[in-house]
């Protein structure tokens, strides 16, 4: 095998039924075309997993992959990607997330890993360099994530051994199971906790003392130093650093766009008070980073008094404040960080968990759900209640049982209909309410391949000080410095086309297009989406770093259109495994129920206009407009019309 | 005046990211490789401690503390107590 540059240079394939280990090695061509990460498990799923396969069955299989830049020193290079088909959604299920696991597997010797089958009893993946063995977990089999790891670092006598591991949500296959990284990070979203339990596969621990090599050490070096210059230049960057993702937390009350009470509110009584971002001094005067961060946005958070007292752990972020603080009601940050501690624990998507306990406490506050069904109370802002009914989900017990389907498939059996399951495609959209401001992030609910989601779609100039659309739902106000986006790393002609210096608006169809190709290009190569590099870090420098460290050399045109491939891949899974055209909508909520207080109070949907604005978006995309399918000439463009595709319209 | 560049450790700043040890590992051995650093940062992630340790081949070459983002590495100029006081400083003592 010749020398790998940047990549570890294999990845394992393992098959659980028969127990069998082998490698898969790309050539450089494979590589350009798909980067890593996002861009490698699509094509993998897209060839490989059946046209009705059983998500939760040992056809589905699950693709771990570390993206090409980390285990560097690139800044914020630390992410990998896990997929497979969701149970959540039964399209392309797919999570992004950091820490140290992905960087130890490329010490390790490998890029990823993909898992097919099913053990026939709980097991363990344990990789050290290269040895690679399956293990007995029969005595990890209903063990928190945490328990988890501390075990696994006990038993195998390395404190440095990185873990990701299912919790008992994912062993009782709830369809918002999470992937723990670590015991503070995961793959959270589309149950992909689930799909590692119904695999009978409990934790994958790694240890790696290898190296990683540069095709071009001083290229690279200067490119890196350039990074980090742009990264710290952002006029993000400071407000992060401090903040972390708790910035929004203000903006979202004064524009009255909260979650409340399950999106039947925008604002929520006291919240500045009680759970915005200035409290984050009164419990945290330190950052925590993942591997190779300049900016650690999540913080060490130490609860001192209180009923929590004593609570320690790297916390307070954006997720779980709006979906338990806004969406439940749960009025204090110190019962969020310890929600927060019980869904690491137990493995629950946070989104998802939260969407599930402001939807029961909804029916619960309208009588449809009682406190017989429950056996215990559920009112809005109950944290005890709360605390029972996450365990309730995992180990499915009671309602529980119910919820842990997921909001619609729980709304459905519940009350006879999904209106009250704030959802897209399956997955519950729990941060922020498209009624109260419209942008291109709240567009993203709908184009998001993994269904309502707000990670993969971004405007990298978005301004959180303004809520004005001058045309409306296809433009959002930008204002910022002209030099804001004459610096963007973004091709002249399309800045021309999104961005109009004289009425300051951001042409949103096309940014969504630009915004999500800009990720998915981070998410195949392992950059984080925090607004200080979305921001800064293009086409050009993501090209100048995968150059310099593989070697394989790579234009900035290439670079965003192997983000743009993933993408439509990715959609071409959807179609392929049965995703229809009307399931790119917005849940009934949002265009029947006018949003109940706040500024945004009495905005509703309307369900005209976000279908033109879905269709100039498929327009921006090269799509049909009609359908959203890729037209044939995209995919010839993207080199995807290959036998395998095997796509028609 | 005497002017020389230390290398000041606060470790209570450090947010664990290692950026020092890959860094040191690139510009010393020629590939990312924190076992291979003169730098290590021993994380235990349920007490949120970062320990920074150096071994016996490190030069105080300065590279770790250029790259690190949270000033838990630090290059300092220190002039020397030779240093002319300047016009007006009186000592305290």
């Amino acid at each position: 095998m010749t020398k790998s540059y940047g990549y570890a240079g294999k990845i394992l394939d393992i098959d659980l039924t028969t127990g069998k280990i082998g490698t898969v090695v790309h050539d450089d061509n494979y590589r350009r075309r798909y980067l890593s990460g996002a861009g490698f498990n699509a094509r993998v799923l897209y060839d490989e997993i059946p046209v009705g396969a059983d998500p939760l069955g040992p056809e589905n299989i699950l693709a771990f992959n570390v993206g090409v830049l980390v285990g560097t020193n690139i800044p914020t290079a630390s992410r990998s990607e896990v997929s497979a088909k969701s149970p959540a959604t039964g399209l392309f299920g797919t999570a992004n997330s950091g820490n140290f696991w992905g960087s130890e597997l490329k010490f390790a010797g490998y890029d990823g890993i993909i898992i097919r089958g099913r053990a026939s009893r709980p097991v363990t993946i344990f990789i050290h360099n290269d040895a690679v063995k399956i293990i007995s977990a029969a005595h990890l089999w209903g063990k928190d994530a945490w328990n988890t790891i501390v075990t696994l670092r006990r038993e195998l006598g390395d404190p440095e051994i990185q873990v990701a591991a299912i919790g008992p949500a994912g062993e009782n296959l709830v369809r918002f199971a999470s992937i723990e990284n670590g015991p503070y990070d995961a793959w959270a979203r589309t149950g992909l906790g689930a799909v590692m339990g119904s695999k009978n596969l409990k934790a994958i621990a790694v240890r790696g003392t290898g190296s990683i090599a540069v095709a071009r050490i001083k290229e690279f070096r200067e490119t890196v130093t350039a990074t980090r210059r742009a990264i710290y230049s952002s006029p993000f960057y400071g407000p992060f650093e401090r903040f972390g993702t708790m910035l929004v937390t203000l903006p979202y009350q004064e524009f009255g766009i909260l979650p409340g009470r399950n999106f039947q509110t925008g604002v929520i009584d006291g919240w500045v008070e009680t759970r915005s971002r200035k409290l984050v001094p009164r419990y945290s005067n330190r950052g925590v980073a993942c591997i190779a961060c300049p900016i650690a946005c999540a913080h060490w958070v130490v609860v001192k008094e209180g009923p929590y007292s004593g609570l320690k752990m790297k916390d307070m972020e954006v997720t779980p404040v709006i979906g338990f603080g806004a969406g439940c009601d749960i009025d204090n940050l110190p019962a969020i960080a310890k929600i927060t501690e019980i869904c690491q624990r137990l493995g629950l998507d946070m989104v998802s968990a939260a969407a599930a306990v402001a939807m029961a406490m909804e029916l619960y506050q309208k009588g449809e759900l009682s406190e017989s069904d429950l056996g215990y109370p559920l009112p809005w802002g109950d944290e005890n209640a709360t605390f029972r009914l996450l365990e309730d989900i995992a180990h499915r017990r009671g309602a529980g049982d119910a919820l842990a389907e997921g909001t619609p498939r729980a709304a459905a059996r519940m009350t006879g209909s999904d209106k009250k399951a704030i959802h897209v495609k399956g997955l519950e959209c729990f941060l922020m309410d498209p009624r109260g401001r419209w942008s291109t992030w709240t567009l993203g609910y709908i184009t998001n391949i993994r269904g309502g989601d707000h990670l993969r779609t971004r405007n990298p100039v978005e301004n959180l000080r303004y809520n004005e659309n001058s045309v409306p739902y296809r433009t959002e106000k930008f204002a910022f410095p002209e030099a804001m986006y004459r610096n963007l790393d973004m091709p002249e002609q399309l800045k021309q086309e999104i961005f109009d210096p004289e009425t300051k608006d951001t042409d949103i169809p096309k940014m969504s297009k630009w915004s999500e190709d800009l990720i998915s290009l981070y998410n195949a190569t392992g950059m984080c989406i925090r607004p200080p590099v979305l921001h800064t870090v293009g086409p050009t420098l993501i090209a100048g770093l995968y150059s310099s460290l593989t070697g394989i050399d790579i234009t900035p045109e290439e670079t965003i259109q192997a983000g743009e491939r993933a993408w439509n891949l990715q959609k071409l899974f959807n179609i392929k495994h049965g995703e229809k055209p009307e399931d790119s909508d917005y849940p009934a909520r949002f265009y029947e129920e006018p949003v109940g207080a706040g500024p945004a109070a009495g905005r509703k949907l309307d369900r005209v206009k976000v279908k033109e604005t879905l269709a100039e978006y498929y327009r921006a995309r090269g799509w049909d407009p009609q359908t959203g399918h890729p037209t044939r000439e995209k995919l010839a463009e993207l080199g995807l019309d290959d036998q395998n595709s095997n796509f028609s319209q | 005046m005497i002017m020389a560049k230390e290398l000041a450790i606060r470790p209570q700043k450090c947010i664990g990211c290692s950026t020092c040890a890959l860094t040191c590992s690139l510009v010393h051995r020629g590939v990312f490789d924190p076992g291979q650093s003169n730098i290590r940062i021993y994380r235990d992630d349920f007490a949120g401690i970062f320990e920074l340790r150096f071994s016996s081949t490190c030069t105080r070459c300065g590279q770790c503390a250029r790259v690190c983002p949270s000033g838990a590495l630090q290059l300092l100029e220190i002039p020397g107590d030779d240093a002319p006081a300047a016009e007006g400083q009186v000592s305290a003592q």
